[in-house]
Order: structure tokens, then C-alpha cells, then sequence
């Protein structure tokens, strides 16, 4: 294969990866609890975005912010009723309860739209720009754009705003933000369904480019885990580097010769072991949060 | 000040509490254990064959939390992808018995392989914490399955493989092997919470750092644990492939099954000695009986009960038990234990929230 095209695929795949690890990400950073039902969200967001186009005929692109809606109410919800009730409690606890989460939400959407693989094609899937040799899919492009705008709005939410810098308070430190009159109930409440609205954003984009049943949120919550150990916990664009770097690595690895494509799991665990040994902060990453 | 003192400290001498004696929890609860492990015993005397098969796989999960307690419970690791010692046992003991090896030379082999395995996964995975070391386990548990199902390790397509059967007289034998393995595993327990090895995982679950500046040799101590709970793991895997004569990567490495160790351990109490042991009984009997009844949503119901034992439960029945039971502050009426239990609890559960 070219380089060109190689390079091309590794930047629209790595941007793509920023936004399937995004909302984990904040997730992670503000209330230490690493979302193992973070890749069930984003089949959610997957199915959502798949109802909208069969149903109602809207475009993937144009229902994200529905989906995201949606997916917004949902993380409310499950932050409200089930994780800020242990929110205390030892590692193992969260760690559990989200996988239940997971185990929950992946059944249910088994149950509604059976485990077929699915797929949405749109009029403009095959279309897209040529330079030279390389193309670059318009459908890949869009979520590239997309990923980045999100990452730069949500930067912005955090940085810029009131709402924002409560959520960092209370990330930096629980009970100073309880007592500048911060709510934690609803700024945790708020952080997770944020996450949970960006995972569904990423669970659109990904409808569109790639088949998908409801048994693929557990690879995305590997490579989600993967990506912010790489990018490091704490900035949104730390995001975007790891998910660069993981997606060049995903690019790369199965041109080596005599390893072929199917291991991208383990690639995943091996870019985690390497990282945590070498650079446990991260490529970018501060010890910001424990 | 000082009037109100001096008639004080004599009596606050008095009321001193004497010096407690050693528990003899660990012996209740070994007796516990026995009796429990007893009684199921019983079961090929008693129940039919479907009986016989049911308790089969709920012992088999009685093991694997057994197993798992030792780093999990405590070491107090987080360790998510158990499950992988589980498929190494498994594929060993069938890659043996497909090139005409004695069963239990298998076993054996497996075992070994398991805990070579776990000794090498451990040297860099044991280094990390918390949430690092939880994802990394899930992580190599994926790997392995994706490994497995590639190289297609089976023969059958998919890593799928397929073994001779064994004669229908062994299935009792399979059920009493599952059965003296978890009573080995009961008396390591109990051997651990006697022991100055298992003193020193405990520790490492209470605070690593005071331990280490103690001079505790952690981290060989937790690489230790890890192959400890290899080795069971890996033992039930291998009479696992024999027992169900064909299997697949999806089932021998799947993930809900390393969950499934931590939930049952949690629901019980982890680092207890009959916390697995009651904790794996209830929830896998009660699985089965749902299954049997035309129940489809098995992972739905796993899921909820998850989501609840993680909620009311976060240290397992017999931790809310002991909470319930504790003697009161001197003074209450003895009418009021009862309500001052329950509120006990409701505190306990409360005190994980916001």
C-alpha cells in the first residue's frame, strides 16, 4: 500500500479513536471510575443512530446531537441511580458494577435488535476525495471533523465555563468543590452523561463507517482504556494523542510481515503493557488524577 | 479539671477490656465449609443425573471463586481475567489427551503450564495497581481468546476442539475430582488466614506501602498469590474440557466468567474462608434453576444482580450479617437491637455514596 494512503488511514482512524475514548476519559478523570459499560454506550449510540436512519430516515451525521440526547439521559440516569451510590467504595466495587452495566445494557439491546451484524448505507458511503493515488473517504473525513470539533467543545465546556470548571473542581478534589456549594450528586450526574452523550456521538459515527453487532462494546472498551492510558489522563487533547498513537499502531502492525490482520486485541494489550512499564503518566499525561 | 480525672482513671483502668483472645472464627468456618462441601456430596447419592450435572458446573464455579479469593480477596487485586488460567488448563489437558496422554497426565500439565504462565504474566503485570492491573488482566484474557481462535490451537475450525469421551461412569468421578478440589482449596484458605504468607496478602490489601516499608516482600508475595490461584483455575479447566468433551475459545475464555469469579467471591465476602463457598452455591443454583425454567435473559439477570450485590452488598452477606449482629453500645435496651441493627446496615450501605 502507498504511504500516502497509509498515512491518510492512520489519521482519519486515529481521530476516530479520540472519539470512542473521549468520554471515558472524562469519566475516568473526574470521578476515578474507569467505565467498563463505556463501549455498551457506544453500541447504544450505534443502534440509536441506526433506528433514526431506518425509522425516520435521518442521516448518522445529522442525529448525532439525537442521539447524543439520548445518550445523555441514559448516562444521567445511570449515574443518578446506580454509581453515586458506590461512588465510595473500594476499586473493585465501580469496577464490578460497570461491567454489570455493561452485561445489562448489551443484553437488553440483543433483546430489541437481535445479534445480526447491521450496517447503514448511505447515498454518499462510497463517495470521496482523490490525490494521486490516495483517497479520502468523505463518510471517514466527516468523523475525523467531528471527532475533532468535539474534542475542541468539550475543552472548551471545561476550560470556559462556569458548569465546566464545577466538573474540574470536583475532579480535583471532592470535598473542597461540596463546600465552594457545588452539588456533587449532579456535577458527577452531569460528567457521566456527558461521557455517555459523547459515547453515543462516537457510536454514530462508527454505525455509519463499519458493521456492527452488540457484542463489539467490549473491544471498544479495551481500545477506550488503551487510548487515555496513552494520551493520559487529564486533557481532553491528551484524547486525541493516544488516539493517534494507537491508531498508528493498529495501522501499522499488521503490514509487518508474517503477523496478518485479526489481532487487534492483542496489539491493544501489548501498546497497554508497554505503555504502563515505560510511561505509566502517559505520552502527555500528568499524574493529575490517582 | 483535674478532680474529675483522678475518680476516672481507676474505673477507665477497670472497664479496660481484657485482652481478646485468639478467634476461632477460622474454625467455625472451616466446620462450615466441611459441612457444606458434606452435604453436597450427597447429591450423586441423591439426585438423577441432571442433578448430578448441575452441581457438577456449580462446583466447578464453587473452585474457580475459591481460587480467585486468594489474589482477589486477599490480596485485594483486582484481577479481571482469571478466566485465561481457566482456557490454558483447559486446551493443555485437550492438546494431552488428543496426543494419547493419560488424563490426569494432562491435568498435570496443564497446572504447569498455568502456573508458569501466571508467573511470567505476573513479573510485569503485577507492578501495576488498581485500575491498570484490572484492564491489563481483562486485556490478556481477550488476547488469549483471540490468539487461540487465529491460530485455530483446536483443529477445529475457530480454535474449536473436540476430545474423546469419556466412559458415562466418570461423570460421578468428574463431580467428587470438582469436589476434592474445592476442598483443597477450602484447607489453602484456611492455611492462609493462619499463615504468615497469607498475613503478608493481607497486608498487601490493607495498605502495600506500610507493608513494604515493613519489610514484606510484596511483590513476590503477590506473584506468588497470582500463581496460587492459577493453579486451581487451571486444574478445574482441564476436568472442565474432559467433562464437556468439546469446547471453544468463547467459552473457555470468556470474560463474563473471569466476572463471574469476582461477583460470586464479592457476594459471598471476599478474603473470607466460606464467603466463595456461599456465595457461588446460592447464585449458581439459583442461575441454573432460572435456566432450567426457560429463563433466556441469563446475562441480563447476571447484569442486575451485579448492579445490586455491587450496591447492597459491597463487602458480601456475611460482612452485612456480621454488621447486623455486632453487640451494641452498652445501654441500649435490649427491644431496640433489632432497629438499631437495621439501621446499622442501612448506614454500612450508605456510607459508599456521594
Amino acid at each position: 500500500m502507498a504511504f500516502g494512503q497509509v498515512f491518510v488511514n492512520w489519521l482519519l482512524l486515529g481521530s476516530l479513536y479520540a472519539a470512542v475514548a473521549l468520554g471515558f476519559s472524562l469519566v475516568w478523570g473526574i470521578m476515578n471510575i474507569v467505565n467498563l459499560a463505556h463501549g455498551a454506550l457506544i453500541i447504544v449510540g450505534a443502534y440509536t443512530a441506526f433506528w433514526l436512519y431506518t425509522q425516520l430516515h435521518i442521516d448518522p451525521y445529522l442525529g448525532i446531537p439525537l442521539t447524543m440526547a439520548v445518550l445523555f439521559v441514559v448516562g444521567w440516569i445511570v449515574q443518578y441511580v446506580a454509581i453515586n451510590r458506590v461512588i465510595r467504595a473500594p476499586l473493585l466495587v465501580t469496577f464490578l458494577l460497570t461491567f454489570g452495566l455493561d452485561l445489562l445494557i448489551t443484553d437488553l439491546i440483543q433483546q430489541f435488535f437481535s445479534s445480526d451484524l447491521r450496517s447503514i448505507n448511505t447515498a454518499y458511503a462510497g463517495n470521496g476525495l482523490d490525490i494521486g493515488s490516495t483517497h479520502i473517504a468523505f463518510d471517514h473525513l466527516i468523523a475525523a471533523v467531528i471527532a475533532v470539533l468535539l474534542t475542541a467543545a468539550l475543552n472548551y465546556f471545561l476550560t470556559r465555563t462556569r458548569t465546566g470548571n464545577a466538573i474540574l473542581a470536583t475532579g480535583m478534589d471532592r470535598d473542597a468543590a461540596r463546600l465552594m456549594g457545588i452539588s456533587i450528586r449532579h456535577t458527577y450526574a452531569l460528567t457521566f452523561a456527558i461521557g455517555a452523550a459523547l459515547a453515543g456521538a462516537a457510536g454514530a459515527m462508527l454505525s455509519e463507517l463499519y458493521p456492527f453487532n452488540p457484542s463489539l462494546g467490549g473491544t471498544f472498551t479495551l481500545r477506550a482504556f488503551v487510548i487515555v492510558v496513552l494520551g493520559g489522563l487529564g486533557t481532553p487533547w491528551g484524547v486525541v494523542a493516544g488516539g493517534l498513537v494507537f491508531g498508528l499502531a493498529e495501522t501499522v502492525v499488521p503490514l509487518i510481515p508474517g503477523v496478518g490482520p485479526g489481532y487487534d486485541d492483542a496489539i491493544a494489550f501489548v501498546v497497554l503493557v508497554a505503555v504502563l512499564i515505560f510511561r505509566p503518566n502517559g505520552l502527555l499525561g500528568k499524574p493529575f488524577y490517582s | 479539671m483535674s478532680s474529675g480525672t483522678k475518680t476516672q482513671t481507676p474505673s477507665a483502668i477497670e472497664s479496660h477490656p481484657p485482652e481478646p483472645k485468639e478467634s476461632r472464627e477460622w474454625l467455625w468456618s472451616l466446620i462450615l465449609g466441611l459441612v457444606i462441601l458434606g452435604l453436597v456430596a450427597t447429591v450423586p447419592v441423591l439426585g438423577d443425573a441432571s442433578a448430578l450435572h448441575t452441581w457438577t458446573l456449580i462446583i466447578m464455579f464453587v473452585v474457580l471463586a475459591q481460587s480467585w479469593n486468594f489474589i482477589g480477596g486477599f490480596t485485594g487485586y483486582s484481577a479481571f481475567g482469571n478466566v485465561v488460567f481457566f482456557g490454558i488448563g483447559a486446551y493443555t489437558t485437550g492438546l494431552m489427551l488428543l496426543g494419547n496422554q493419560p488424563f490426569w497426565l494432562g491435568l498435570v500439565a496443564g497446572a504447569l503450564v498455568a502456573a508458569l504462565f501466571a508467573f511470567l504474566l505476573g513479573l510485569p503485570v503485577l507492578r501495576l495497581r488498581g485500575h491498570y492491573f484490572a484492564i491489563a488482566t481483562l486485556g490478556i484474557a481477550e488476547a488469549m481468546r483471540e490468539f487461540v481462535t487465529v491460530r485455530d490451537v483446536g483443529g477445529g475450525g475457530g480454535g474449536l476442539m473436540s476430545l474423546p469421551l469419556p466412559s458415562l461412569a466418570s461423570y460421578v468421578g468428574f463431580f467428587y475430582a470438582f469436589l476434592g478440589l474445592s476442598l483443597l482449596c477450602l484447607l489453602i484458605t484456611v492455611f492462609l488466614t493462619r499463615s504468615r504468607f497469607g498475613y503478608a496478602l493481607i497486608a498487601i490489601r490493607e495498605s502495600e506501602q506500610a507493608a513494604e516499608a515493613l519489610g514484606v516482600p510484596t511483590y513476590w508475595y503477590k506473584v506468588g498469590a497470582f500463581v496460587l490461584s492459577a493453579v486451581p483455575t487451571a486444574l478445574a479447566g482441564g476436568l472442565y474440557a474432559y467433562w464437556a468433551t468439546g469446547f471453544d475459545p468463547d467459552t473457555v475464555f470468556n470474560v463474563s466468567v473471569s466476572v463471574e469469579m469476582v461477583l460470586l467471591t464479592v457476594l459471598g465476602g471476599p478474603g473470607t474462608i466460606v464467603g466463595p463457598i456461599l456465595g457461588a452455591i446460592a447464585f449458581e443454583y439459583a442461575s441454573f434453576q432460572l435456566q432450567t425454567s426457560g429463563f433466556s435473559l441469563h446475562n441480563t439477570l447476571l447484569g442486575l444482580s451485579i448492579v445490586i450485590v455491587t450496591i447492597f452488598l459491597p463487602q458480601g452477606i456475611l460482612r452485612l450479617i456480621r454488621e447486623f449482629v455486632r453487640k451494641p453500645a452498652p445501654g441500649t435496651p435490649r427491644a431496640n437491637r433489632l432497629v438499631e441493627g437495621v439501621r446499622r446496615v442501612r448506614r454500612f450501605i450508605a456510607a459508599n455514596g456521594v
